[in-house]
């Protein structure tokens, strides 16, 4: 995976182009991991509150 | 003491509007640079950067409404915030959640701008040679890392917002009103009440 995209200049020397597209489901499922850590957490509390109860 | 079901506003008319143009916004942003990207071929330059104005006024105008009509403070974070039902008008999470946005949204709206006048808009004489090859690579590469911060919260954001438990800040977001209620298991509702 990379992470930089890359071009080249008039004289074929290599410049930065920006940020490599590979990175993009790396941010989506970033963002679905936050999400499922979350329910699980929320599910062990409720767990926990319920047999306290 | 007000009754626990006392209707308290929470967001004005003015902030909700601003929020939702902001999120519809924010979505032909996303939708104009990255489905390009995942092979959709759309003629998405001219909507994107229109969009782009668009937010930066929007955010604007949300800086200058912060500023003067409402207490910025709110979202400050504070010592308090970190202690069970200690948060004001916002918890810790929120304050977070502004935090990230704001930079997400700095980072684009000022590298944005830069990057329009090798783009060609109508209101902007075009000029590529303003910065260097390897000075557009780094605006573009620090204007893609907003737009990934950006997917990362856009899911965040919206999960935490359609929560059950969260339901009555979106409902706040939708109608304006929150109850005494809905605060108390996260917020200190001395410190609400003071604007802090």
């Amino acid at each position: 995976m990379n992470l930089l995209r890359y071009g080249h200049d008039a004289w074929g020397a290599r410049v930065l182009n920006g940020v490599s597209w590979d990175l993009l489901p790396v941010a989506f499922w970033a963002g679905v991991a936050v999400i499922v850590i979350h329910l699980a957490y929320r599910a062990l509390r409720r767990g926990s509150n319920r047999h306290e109860d | 003491m007000a009754a626990d079901n006392q209707k308290l506003q929470r967001h004005a008319g003015a902030d909700r509007l601003f929020h939702w143009l902001m999120a519809a916004t924010m979505l032909v942003l996303m939708a104009t640079s990255l489905l390009p990207v995942l092979g959709l071929r759309f003629a998405w330059y001219g909507i994107h950067w229109v969009a782009g104005l668009v937010l930066t006024l929007l955010i604007l105008l949300h800086i200058v409404r912060a500023l003067f009509w409402q207490r910025p403070g709110t979202m400050l974070i504070r010592a308090a915030d970190f202690s069970r039902r200690g948060a004001g008008k916002y918890t810790l999470a929120q304050k977070l959640m502004h935090l990230a946005w704001t930079v997400a949204l700095l980072v684009a709206i000022v590298t944005g701008l830069l990057m329009l006048s090798k783009a060609g808009v109508p209101f902007l004489q075009r000029d590529p040679y303003v910065h260097s090859l390897s000075g557009w690579g780094l605006l573009t590469l620090l204007h893609d890392l907003a737009a990934l911060l950006s997917v990362f919260l856009i899911l965040v954001h919206v999960y935490f917002g359609i929560l059950p438990e969260k339901r009555a800040y979106l409902r706040a977001m939708l109608t304006g009103w929150i109850t005494r209620t809905e605060l108390k298991p996260e917020h200190d509702l001395q410190r609400v009440e003071r604007g802090d």
